[in-house]
């Protein structure tokens, strides 16, 4: 099945209808996935982005989240919940990388025992309808993170884009549903897509293991050398879900909250007392890379990386996690040449 | 731990006027720090002479016009605060010497910052009032304050402006999204 | 601009004789124009250094952690030199520990071959002080660097609110800025002063402006001018038109403001005063 490009506008407008659709756009300067439609200002989808610069994981768990409020009204002290139902939306033309890192996010909010009722409400609501890419950046590395740009199982349903078609696969329910509700515009065929490969590969491959031992190496010194520690890869990351609870307090009415928080930052792990286990910068920076490539894949047996390639472009310093891979693989041959 | 900043100073505190509800008019709320050498004493004078001035003035004693960090100021902008005043000795009588001369600096290039993000110039007032400058004292708060009635809550300030005609602060680099700019193609 | 041989062979020769513990460079990455910083500690790691158009980072502030390894080299274009001024000025560090291998910088370009919006600004290109200079004074085309904050006080009350609240929407309070910058050496910043609560933690305009503002204001009058926060902003914001504005005040309020690294003495605007100072507070 497939439906003309032509015809997208009428897609997205006849779900749009239905429910709330967000979909990859450059907004104020910044690419993200906006509201589409009219009154958002949005009213064309752009499928050039490689990667929106702001992932989608904003849309599951927002930069600040209220979680409850309390104070005192006319009725005495209350506390309430901040949890709401909220309507069914749709993320359009994410792409595989982005519904992998989605995938990521459930294993940590909604399994091991613990469920994340607000991630578990938005997660809910969502349709998630991936994009097959039609190409790689060079900074792309998403096959050596076992995904592929070509398809997206995660997905409730697929794109493909071809010349003048996108050609759909439901996957799930969900995705059923949004392709009935897209039946007037689909028409019988396939499009002409050229599988793409990532031109950057590094090998993953008992990275994992390699790293469980390498917690005291001074391979950390070395790799941290650049590093600013400012929290720029972990806010643009679309897997990196660390938050901290605060709260703002007024008069009327105090909201405790949580928000993204980065393990670059020097109070992140700070304690009650002064005591910070993670003082120094290489300590802090192995934290990262050893959630990101160890940690992560012992506790749920895939990385938390998904190769996407945004922190590879944004970071001020140019750390490279592809070749911060590289270097944990020679750091093992370069030990074992010792020997 | 953000209730502590809040909790010392119960004066700034939320007033926007949603949260102080429709029915009750709005009041202006304005914070002046006073040199506890001078224009405390001066307001002490103020009250000792019976001068009346209007009682949406919440003064807050500082050692010195020169322990006024201009992080405060902000700070009550953002707890709902309409209009600040900063208030010390006259140059060369600064109790402590100097301190007034590095306040005089520091608020000259802050004031001049604040203004250029776009705070209306009459919300931020600095002003030397010495302890015998009761009327001085007085026609300060007079003049703030009416002033501040004229311009509304500081939520009016936020500029009522179509999206076209918004200047955008990242034009200079934005080519970089459209055209493979920076590192990555296309991103 | 390419130095990379003559870096290569100066750093490898100062490891070598002890001159200097380590040198600090650039090395190259695995895309074609990719650079990163680098400490190179043996003459093998001196020799994949790496100095030419691509290397867009400020490495001033990289001395403060490898100072424990003992006399520190340093690669210094006019930024970095300016950097060490000022970190020498704030206490950071001793002139001694750092030995330069001054660049005449003739600018960074993007991969396109772009110039660098910092380095178009740039007022100082050659070092302002080195231990040794690899070829001779590059020229100082001296642009205007004014010219945004000029475009800003045109506008009115209101155009000026729209675009830093814009602004400040799209941070991400990631504190690259502040990482990045060689004044800002504060051993707790007033960002992470946890129990005084200056800073909420919740990702808004008003937060983002509270830290953008404070941030700017701090190092107002020691600003030297390097343009390194606003490279360093992952959303492209536009910070130097802060600290272009204040300085531009300092400027024309206390007397020529050429940016506070010209030299390792004080005292700054913001930390001096004459008792003759303009008055408008009466």
């Amino acid at each position: 099945m497939l439906f003309k490009k032509s015809r997208l506008a009428e897609v997205l407008d006849a779900t749009a209808q239905a429910m709330d659709v967000y979909v990859p756009a450059i907004v104020e300067g910044t690419s993200c996935f906006a509201p589409y439609g009219e009154d958002a200002g949005v009213t064309e989808p752009n499928f050039e982005l490689q990667n929106t610069k702001i992932p989608p994981k904003g849309l599951l768990f927002p930069s600040t989240e209220k979680l409850y409020t309390w104070g005192k009204g006319p009725e005495g002290a209350f506390i309430e919940s901040a949890l709401d139902k909220p309507a069914p939306f749709v993320a359009f033309g994410v792409r595989p990388c982005d519904v992998a890192a989605i995938e990521r996010m459930d294993q940590v909010f909604l399994t091991k025992g613990y469920i994340d009722e607000f991630y578990q409400a938005k997660r809910e609501a969502l349709t998630c309808v991936a994009l097959a890419c039609n190409r790689a950046s060079d900074a792309c590395f998403c096959t050596s993170m076992g995904q592929s740009p070509n398809e997206a199982p995660e997905a409730d349903l697929l794109l493909v884009e071809g010349e003048d078609a996108f050609e759909i696969h439901p996957q799930t329910e969900k995705g059923q549903a949004l392709a009935d509700l897209w039946k007037p515009f689909l028409e019988e065929g396939s499009v002409d897509h050229k599988p793409v490969e990532c031109s950057t590969q590094v090998n993953m491959e008992g990275v994992a293991q390699k790293l469980h031992g390498m917690f005291d190496s001074p391979l950390w010194d070395e790799v941290s050398t650049a590093c600013l520690t400012c929290g720029s890869c972990t806010f643009i990351c679309p897997t990196c879900h660390c938050f901290d609870l605060s709260q703002a307090r007024k008069k009327e009415e105090n909201a405790r909250f949580r928000c993204w928080d980065s393990c670059m930052f020097k109070d992140y792990t700070l304690m009650a007392g002064n005591h910070n286990p993670r003082e120094q910068k290489r300590n802090r920076v192995r934290q990262r890379f050893m959630h990101k490539l160890c940690f992560f894949e012992e506790r749920y047996g895939e990385p938390l990386c998904v190769g996407c390639g945004r922190c590879l472009v944004d970071c001020p310093a140019t750390m490279d996690i592809t070749a911060i891979i590289d270097k944990v693989n020679a750091w093992e041959e370069k030990e074992a040449s010792h020997v | 731990m953000n209730q502590i900043t809040e909790n010392t100073t119960p004066a700034v505190a939320d007033a926007s006027p949603a949260s102080n509800g429709a029915a009750k008019e709005w009041q202006p709320k304005i914070l002046a720090f006073c040199c506890n050498w001078c224009t405390y004493a001066g307001a002490d004078l103020a009250g000792l002479n019976r001068m009346e001035y209007p009682a949406d003035i919440r003064l807050l004693r500082v050692p010195c016009s020169g322990r006024v960090n201009p992080q405060y100021v902000l700070k009550a902008y953002q707890n709902g605060v309409d209009g600040v005043l900063v208030c010390g000795c006259h140059p060369g009588d600064c109790h402590y010497a100097t301190g007034n001369y590095y306040a005089k600096r520091r608020m000259l290039v802050y004031k001049r910052l604040l203004e250029y993000l776009g705070l209306e110039p009459d919300r931020f007032i600095v002003r030397w009032i010495s302890g015998s400058e009761a009327g001085k004292f007085r026609d300060t708060v007079i003049e703030a304050t009416e002033r501040i009635r004229e311009l509304g809550p500081l939520s009016n300030d936020l500029p009522h402006l179509a999206p076209e005609d918004i200047p955008h602060p990242i034009s200079a680099k934005f080519e970089w999204l459209a055209t493979p700019k920076n590192a990555r193609e296309g991103l | 601009m390419d130095f990379t041989e003559q870096v290569r062979k100066r750093a490898s020769q100062l490891i070598e004789e002890g001159t200097v513990a380590c040198v600090i460079g650039w090395s190259a990455g695995r895309l074609k124009y990719q650079r990163t910083p680098t400490c190179a500690d043996t003459p093998e790691q001196a020799s994949n250094l790496v100095c030419d158009q691509h290397c867009e980072h400020a490495l001033g502030k990289y001395v403060l952690e490898q100072k424990d390894k003992g006399r520190v080299g340093l690669v210094a274009r006019g930024c970095e030199s300016r950097a060490i001024n000022r970190l020498i000025a704030d206490r950071q560090i001793n002139r001694e520990d750092v030995y330069l291998i001054g660049i005449p910088c003739t600018g960074c370009t993007t991969r396109d071959g772009v110039e660098l919006k910092r380095c178009h600004e740039c007022q100082f290109r050659n070092p302002v002080i080195y231990d040794e200079l690899l070829g001779e004074p590059a020229p100082e085309p001296k642009n205007d660097r004014f010219a945004d904050v000029r475009k800003l006080e045109a506008m009115s009350r209101e155009e000026r609110r729209a675009f830093f609240d814009l602004m400040y929407e799209t941070c991400i309070r990631c504190h690259a800025c502040r990482q990045a910058c060689p004044c800002c050496t504060c051993k707790v910043c007033f960002a992470e002063q946890e129990r005084e609560g200056w800073q909420g933690k919740q990702f808004d305009v008003e937060q983002a402006r509270y830290y953008g503002v404070t941030r700017s204001f701090h190092v107002a009058d020691r600003c030297i001018e390097c343009g390194e926060c606003e490279r360093v902003c992952p959303m492209g914001l536009p910070l130097m038109t802060l600290m272009h504005k204040q300085i531009k005040d300092i400027d024309e309020l206390f007397g020529p403001y050429e940016g506070g690294g010209l030299s390792d003495e004080g005292p700054d605007a913001l930390r001096t005063f004459k008792t003759d100072d303009i008055e408008e507070f009466m």
